[in-house]
Formats: structure tokens, sequence, C-alpha cells
């Protein structure tokens, strides 16, 4: 079988994403090692899936790269597009639930922690996510696509070089998700952002990712690029060999006890 | 006929009141019911009137709301401070928050004689009781607000880059404002019933006042408009109260 998963990278599209590189990197929750010795190199502008079953340490993982937990050892970098080390506004992380405050409307949600004068960015971003006609509206009014669609917008408002997804489309029905999909692929394609993408659905992966890693206790057993056209079609054959080779390689992996 | 029905539904919550007010009036007039332990309620009502006439139940009502709110401010707004303040740090509550769970269990009204040594029966011992009674409910409702902000909206806030200022105002207190309003309207429940008991041990001024007096001369019509004005006021906090949510959270999905 001709396998469609080539050992090169494909070339890196745009150029305002921040490259990313983690060596060796160690985490300890309780005396129990969640990530072991983790080394990743990521190019600008690539859209990286980091697959795996729940409790292998991804989202541990992303957190760490958004800053959010301490590392017990190891090193980070992420180095904006112009050369310097990237700043804390050069990196957003999307998170599982929406995390909309309640009390802010659609547009406040989304200039949260900048000036009023960043009001008409904060639009066009709702723009961007099809959502400027809920500007005014509380989040409470929203679907929960819709949640996760003004979150995107959030992030995007901050015209981010790093974008850090942990599994933000996973309570969405799969029709909310293959449009979400969508979206994804067609802001990151226009901005040209770098994307670590966490997920436990291998198809979503496929769907999205110039590269697919997959984590099992802490550590990388699977590292392939896709090489498939974009917009890639579910139904191919191509795509489904692809999520295949992907997906043994998951179930592989042991389920933690 | 279905009007004839929604008019019946409307009528039916009013038949008891109606049915007690009418057998009252009866047992009263034809004397079963002696005015010395309850007058009629037409007399209630002439009663009201003639107060409202000579201006004594509006100087009167004026006192009691001034103390009930001066109370509420001076109680509350310390209350809200300081559970600010044991909300927000962890050494605060530390320090504090047993002393305030130790002097919370202690009833306020035990104070009555502590109060009259301290304060006399002047308007220092009124407001203290009024302030030391809805101290404690505000004071709970906004640390445990406070606590019970969701971390996850903490921690997306912190990444976004909100600092210590901006965390507070724009995460933390609006998190915190339904439980807050919660303590508030406890409050202004408690802040009836404090100022009630304070105006009937000692007081030459207020309704509670004015209820002692009317029981000195038996006249228990006056005493009995007494108690009815605590109950409009009661209600009249309460709605105001409300309101105040109904303008603080209407970002809420039940004010929606």
């Amino acid at each position: 079988m001709a396998s469609v998963i080539s050992v090169s990278w494909p070339a890196p599209r745009g150029v305002g994403g921040a490259a990313v590189s983690l060596r060796k990197l160690e985490k300890r929750f309780a005396g129990r090692k969640v990530l072991r010795a983790l080394s990743l190199e990521v190019a600008r502008g690539l859209f990286v899936c980091i697959v795996g079953r729940s409790g292998c340490g991804k989202t541990t993982l992303l957190r760490i790269v958004a800053g959010l937990e301490s590392l017990d050892d190891g090193e980070i970098s992420v180095s904006s597009a112009s050369g310097s080390s990237a700043g804390a506004c050069d990196v957003r992380l999307m998170f599982q639930d929406a995390r909309l405050l309640p009390w802010k409307s659609v547009a406040d949600n989304v200039r949260l922690g900048m000036s009023k004068a960043a009001l008409p960015a904060a639009i066009a971003a709702l723009q961007a996510v099809g959502l400027e006609d809920r500007a005014a509206d509380w989040p409470a009014a929203l679907s929960g696509g819709q949640r996760q669609r003004v979150a995107l917008a959030r992030a995007l408002v901050h015209r981010p070089q790093l974008l850090l997804l942990d599994e933000p489309l996973g309570a969405l029905d799969a029709l909310t998700r293959i449009e979400m999909h969508a979206l994804l692929e067609r802001l990151w394609l226009e901005s040209g952002f770098t994307t670590l993408l966490v997920t436990h659905d291998v198809q979503e992966a496929v769907a999205l990712a110039d590269r697919i890693i997959v984590i099992d206790e802490g550590t990388i057993v699977f590292d392939e690029a896709v090489n498939l056209r974009r917009p890639r079609i579910r139904a191919s054959r191509e795509f489904a060999a692809v999520e295949q080779s992907v997906l043994r390689e998951v179930l592989r992996t042991r389920a933690p006890l | 006929m279905d009007d004839g029905r929604a008019f019946a539904r409307r009528l039916l919550p009013w038949m008891v009141p109606a049915l007690i007010l009418a057998s009252w009036e009866y047992t009263a007039r034809t004397g079963m019911l002696s005015t010395c332990v309850l007058p009629e309620p037409w007399a209630v009502v002439k009663a009201a009137w003639h107060l409202t006439q000579t201006g004594e139940l509006w100087s009167n009502l004026g006192v009691s709301a001034g103390r009930a709110f001066a109370g509420l401010v001076v109680g509350g707004g310390l209350g809200l401070a300081l559970g600010l303040f044991t909300g927000l740090s962890r050494r605060a509550e530390i320090a504090l928050d047993t002393t305030v769970q130790m002097l919370r269990n202690i009833p306020p009204l035990a104070l009555i004689p502590l109060v009259i040594l301290w304060f006399g029966i002047d308007e220092g011992a009124k407001l203290f009781l009024v302030a030391l009674g809805v101290f404690f409910p505000v004071y709970l409702n906004t640390f445990h607000g406070i606590r019970s902000v969701d971390r996850g909206l903490i921690e997306m806030a912190r990444s976004y880059g909100l600092t210590r200022w901006g965390l507070y105002r724009e995460v933390i207190l609006p998190g915190a404002m339904p439980s807050i309003l919660v303590g508030l309207r406890y409050a202004m429940g408690l802040m009836w019933v404090l100022l009630i008991v304070a105006e009937t041990v000692s007081a030459s001024s207020g309704i509670g006042y004015m209820t002692m007096n009317a029981r000195e001369f038996l006249q228990t019509d006056v005493v009995l408009v007494g108690v009815l004005t605590y109950a409009l006021l009661g209600k009249l906090a309460d709605v105001a109260a409300r309101k105040l949510e109904r303008l603080c959270l209407r970002w809420h999905p039940s004010y929606q």
C-alpha cells in the first residue's frame, strides 16, 4: 500500500507564525510523571495536531506551552516571526469550554484585556467568525458552537503568532464541529499563525493537520506529516488511509488505568 | 367563558384573606372580639388615616427608615469590605475568618443589655444593633461569592493578560455579585427585625415608639397600624432589592 504519509514536512505556509522548540520537558503531578523527556520542534506557520487518549499528557503539554503550568525540567522557546522571543501576547490559548465572561457582552468578551479603542478590532474578529450581528448579546444567549466561535475571535483579536487549542470542539455536535474545522482552516490559512491543536478525535486531526503527533504516557510515539491537499475530503480514499494509520497508532497505546 | 375562568383564577388567592377580614369585622362588630384584643379592621383604617393626617405616621416612618438604612449602609459596607478582604487574601482569611465565624453565632439581640450600657438608649444603640445584624449576612455572602468564582474564568483572564486590578474588577467582583446581592437581600429583611426590637426596647420616635406608646393607652388600632407599616416596609425593601438584582444581573440567564 502506497503511504500517503511522507517523512518530509510540508513547507510552512505563513511567515507570521512563531516557531516552537520544546526540549526534554519533564512534568510530575503528585509524583506521577505526566511528561517524560518530551522534545518537539514545530516550524513557523505549521498546523500540528497532538492526538492521544485522555490522560496521556497532551493537555498538560499545551498548558505548559501556554505558561499555565510550571515545568519540572526542560526548556521551552517560542520565537516570533521577527526572530525575537515571543511575548505572552503572541501566544493565545483556547480552552475546551468557551470560558466567556457571562456578565460581558459578546463584543466586550472579545476585547477582554484591551482598551475601549479595540472595539472595532473586536467587531472585525467577530466578523471573521461570522458572529458580528451578535456583538451586543449576552453569552448566555448563544449556542455552544457560537460560544466557541466567540472564544476563537477573542484569541484571534490579539493577532497571535501561536494559537493553542485544547480540544475546543470536543463538546460540540458533529455537524457544528465540521463547520468549525472549515472556519479554523480558513482563518489559519489567512493569518499564517502556528497552531497546536490537542484532540482525541483522529478524524479531526487528519482533516486539519500538516503534522500529526501521537502522545502516550508523556512521550511522542508517532510523528508524521500529512500531505493531503486542502480542503480535505473526508470521504476520499487517501483521507481514510491516513486516518486508519493514525488510529492504529492511537489504539496501540495503552489506556490509562 | 375563558375570560370568566381567568378572572376566577386571579381572584382565588384573595379569597382566604377576604374571608378572614370579613369574619374579623363581623366578630368585632358583634362584640365577640374585644377591642382590647383586636380592633375591627375599619378602626385600623381610620386610625391609619388619622395618623397620616396629623403627620405622626410620616415623621415616625421617616425616622425609622433613616435608622434602618443608616445601619444597613454602615453594617453592609463593613461586611462588604471585610468580605472582599478575606475573600481575596488567604492570609486575611486565616487571620480573621475564625473570629468572624465565632462572633457570627452570637445573636445580635443577646447584646441588648450591653448595647444599652454602652450607648444608653440613644440613636447609637439602634444603629449599632442594625449594623451588627446586617454585617454578617453581607460578609458571609461576599466571602463565599468571591471564593466560588469559576477558577476557569480566572485562569482564562490571567492568560489573556488581566492583571490584579483588572482581574478583580472584570472577573472576580462581577462573578461574586449574585452572591453579594443574596446577602444584601437577606440583610434587608433582618434590618427591619432588628430595628423593630431596638425601637421597642427604647425610643422616643419611630414606628416602634409609636406602637409601644399606643400600647400604654390601649390603642390597639394604632398598634396594628404600626405592625402593618412594618410589613409594608419589609415588602418595599424586598422589592428594592429585587430591582437592584435585576439591574446588576442583567446578564444572568434567569433575568433574560
